[in-house]
């Protein structure tokens, strides 16, 4: 039965409902695309939950030097009225240390791109149903009984060098073991008990033993997924208020996240680490801040928290969705210069998702420009915002008054977004854009390369004329 | 008991059409054990300012800087504590609810979210018309072509007349609220935060619909908002508002051109640039907006700012004008050996 990829089952499925001409599904629509949703579903689902062999979902990256690869995403959502292609085929890449932006209005799919890269896509109607999400990390090794293997401390001589021992390996430092009065232990015999002394990693949490690798965040079943998710991912959420949970104090929440994804930490550990993000954030008095529940903090300072709570784990990666949306304009120049600093601090990569052309030009390094589920314009921040190609780039620059700019009317792009359940054959953009020509009647327009770092899907790029209308 | 029936103002400017003088609105914000309030929070605290006929007002601040208090006092939505707001003459403060109802066609609002302020049960055609039938604007007869007249004014087509709010997106629902809004031929209107809740795209086609409507219709605006940008682009005037009292109102060009108050230039350098080459020195400023229970003494900026000195924090600074109707309230423009001069203008973009 699953000879059939799921692309091609969705084509099928929902082949003989055809609400092209009408806004409304007659009630046999509506039991083909509910019988086609709970088949698809159910298949992706399971698959979710299958126990699967590391080796399915290890792959290798195209570019070493990315830290997420996406690989023709597809993550649609199995609606009543219909399939939603909320992201329809984007693939674009996040190069370590640096910040990539996307752009786009609301409901063009930009949350729902970094939702998947967190496996948290409101499941079961949200799936990801092609593609690939390549994530390169430093994870634990583990050993044979599931435990992540640790490091040790070795004898070291003079020079710092380990000394080795008949065989060639270096001696493991070992202290003898302690009751509670402070007692060497001693076993039956009377000899004094002694245990490997754990190395320390820069943060003074045990260290283990790690191991470059390269996870399909795609395929990755939602056990594995967790142990990801959080620790080596940060997401910052656009609504600090609601995504901090008011029952729990800052310092409990903050915990919570080191002793789940730290081997060995402690709750003295876990605390000191959570003031110190604190501190890192730049709220000076963390222990008092630590104590108080989230409603006693202003919106700015709630944000500051939750970036604090991001960055605990040292991620690799920071997801901020929209993180300053909800603030003022002088809170949100804070937030920002905080960002800055701390992707210097720890030289993580910032996936920054935002409808704010201002903030991305201030931030990004990369732009990816999303429209309808789809990228119309991916590229370096100077190509984006000096020689911008696609119509919707140039039309959404040109719509945003600036300040000490003087225009007497605003552009503004005409029209709305197409209906997501029932999209188009043609470019998405044909009917609000204004420089449309022939071509443009053809299917939708391939990405093409206008530069090494410069992708534009727009039949004007490929080299159709205005004149050929 | 007699009932006053004059509300008109002797010494009010006909080139005006809304002068607001001393307006108050005080919340109570704690009682004490017997019951009585013991502490106010201060929502609007002496502002005073006035709209000539036919510009649009801006009002910029953060939030909780009382910016909408001050617009629905204005309109007489919510009593005022204490000062004068005078519409055309007439002292409109004083008036009881029964004395304000043919005052309400001529002030309107728009408010900020279109997806909580239109009622779900109503069709479109009955949310626009139902204040023109309230207020008997046009015969009975005549009402439907009216309200699609209205409609197609503001770019909604005929046969949304009779669809339900859930039906559209976003800016088509800010467009109902305008209609309903212009339905009852205001004279005056307050644009409350119209545009922060709209994609910027939409935030375009809202901005140029008020535009064209206040050429069409000769209105003045009062437009509330916290993004400067949008202000700049839509007002000829501009009022800065910090903790619920005016810092600095200019024209639009003085404003933006020349700010003077400290707190006027820290949030014009926090407004995001969209171009990657534009790099200057922000004027970051430290800490939240303080609590409007409890506000500093003496000016209520100086825990923020970057210039304070010794009286800042003794003596309320009063709003003065220093040349080209540029009011601002800062002790550094107090004695006349300070000028203007000494300002270095690092804020020039």
């Amino acid at each position: 039965m699953n000879d059939k990829t799921v692309l091609q089952q969705i084509e099928e499925g929902y082949k003989d409902v055809g609400h092209k001409d009408s806004h409304y599904i007659s009630a046999k629509e509506g039991r083909i695309i509910a019988r086609a949703n709970s088949r698809i579903v159910s298949r992706l689902e399971k698959n979710k939950k299958r126990k699967a062999d590391e080796s399915e979902y290890v792959t290798e990256m195209r570019d070493p030097n990315n830290i997420v690869e996406f690989d023709d995403l597809h993550t649609y959502f199995f609606t009543d009225s219909g399939v939603v292609k909320s992201v329809d085929g984007v693939s674009f890449e996040i190069p370590q240390g640096s910040v990539v932006g996307v752009v786009g209005e609301s409901g063009c799919g930009k949350s729902v791109t970094s939702l998947s890269l967190m496996q948290l896509v409101q499941a079961p109607q949200g799936q990801i149903v092609a593609g690939s999400i390549r994530f390169r990390t430093e994870d634990f090794l583990y050993g044979e009984d599931g435990k992540p293997i640790p490091l040790y401390e070795y004898v070291r001589d003079e020079d710092g060098n380990p000394m080795l021992d008949e065989q060639g390996n270096p001696t493991v430092l070992t202290r003898p073991v302690l009751d509670k009065k402070g007692n060497p232990k001693r076993d039956k015999n009377g000899d004094p008990i002694v245990e490997k002394v754990q190395a320390t990693d820069a943060d003074g949490f045990p260290a283990f033993r790690r191991v470059s690798k390269t996870y399909d965040v795609a395929k990755m079943p939602a056990s594995q997924m967790r142990k990801i998710r959080g620790k080596e991912i940060a997401m910052i959420f656009q609504e600090p208020m609601t995504s901090l949970n008011p029952v729990f104090t800052v310092g409990n929440q903050m915990d919570e996240v080191v002793l789940l994804h730290v081997p060995g930490a402690t709750r003295e550990s876990a605390k000191a680490r959570s003031i110190e993000m604190l501190r890192l954030v730049g709220i000076a008095e963390g222990e008092l801040v630590y104590k108080k529940y989230p409603h006693e903090l202003s919106g700015g300072m709630r944000q500051r928290v939750m970036i604090a709570m991001a960055l605990s784990c040292n991620p690799r990666l920071i997801i901020a969705d929209e993180p300053t949306t909800a603030l003022d304009v002088t809170i949100q120049a804070q937030i920002l210069e905080l960002l800055k600093s701390v992707r210097e601090k720890i030289n993580g990569s910032i996936m920054l998702i935002t409808h704010d052309l201002g903030v991305i030009a201030g931030m990004a390094d990369y732009v990816v420009v999303m429209y309808a589920g789809r990228i119309v314009e991916k590229g370096t921040v100077e190509d984006i915002f000096d020689r911008p190609l696609h119509p919707y780039t140039v039309g959404l620059q040109k719509s945003k008054p600036v300040v000490n700019q003087k225009t007497d009317w605003l552009y503004s792009i005409p029209g709305q977004v197409p209906n997501p359940i029932d999209m188009p054959d043609y470019c998405y953009f044909k009917d609000r854009c204004q420089s449309c020509v022939a071509a443009c009647n053809g299917e939708y327009p391939p990405l093409v390369k206008v530069s090494d770092t410069h992708y534009v899907a727009c039949y004007l790029a490929n080299g159709a004329k205005e004149s050929d209308k | 008991m007699s009932k006053q029936t004059d509300f008109t103002v002797s010494d009010f400017d006909p080139v005006n059409i809304l002068e607001v003088r001393h307006l108050k609105k005080y919340f109570p914000a704690g009682r004490n054990f017997f019951g009585k309030t013991n502490a106010w929070l201060k929502a609007v605290d002496d502002v005073s300012f006035c709209i000539p006929r036919g510009s649009t007002l801006g009002i910029v601040g953060e939030s909780g800087c009382g910016k909408t208090t001050l617009g629905r006092t204005v309109l007489q939505l919510q009593p005022a504590t204490d000062g004068q707001v005078i519409f055309d003459g007439v002292e409109i403060s004083k008036m009881n609810k029964r004395q304000l109802r043919p005052m309400r066609t001529q002030t309107q609002i728009i408010f900020q979210d279109p997806y909580s302020s239109l009622p779900p049960r109503s069709p479109v055609g009955d949310i626009i018309g139902e204040a023109v039938k309230v207020h008997n604007i046009v015969p009975k007869s005549d009402l439907k072509d009216y309200v699609v007249d209205v409609m197609r004014k503001c770019g909604l087509q005929d046969f949304y007349y009779e669809r339900y709010p859930h039906e559209f997106s976003g800016g088509q629902r800010q467009r109902i609220c305008i209609a309903r809004a212009l339905a009852v031929q205001p004279k005056f209107v307050v644009c409350d935060e119209p545009v922060s809740a709209l994609d910027v795209s939409i935030q375009a086609q809202i901005v140029n619909l008020l535009k064209t409507l206040q050429n069409q219709d000769n209105l003045t605006y009062m437009f509330i908002s916290h993004d400067l940008s949008v202000v700049e682009h839509i007002s000829t005037h501009v009022g800065v508002m910090y903790l619920g009292s005016m810092m600095e109102t200019a024209s639009k060009e003085e404003l933006f051109g020349n700010p003077l108050h400290p707190y006027t230039k820290a949030l014009l350098s926090a407004v995001p640039v969209p171009d990657p080459h534009y790099h200057v020195k922000r004027i970051i400023l430290e800490g939240d907006i303080p609590s409007p229970v409890n506000p500093p003494k003496g000016c209520k900026f100086h825990t923020r700012c970057k210039q304070c000195m010794d009286v800042c924090s003794q003596v309320v600074p009063q709003l003065k004008d220093v040349g080209n109707g540029h009011c601002v309230a800062c002790h550094l423009y107090d004695s006349p050996d300070v000028e203007t001069s000494q300002q270095p203008s690092d804020t020039t973009l």
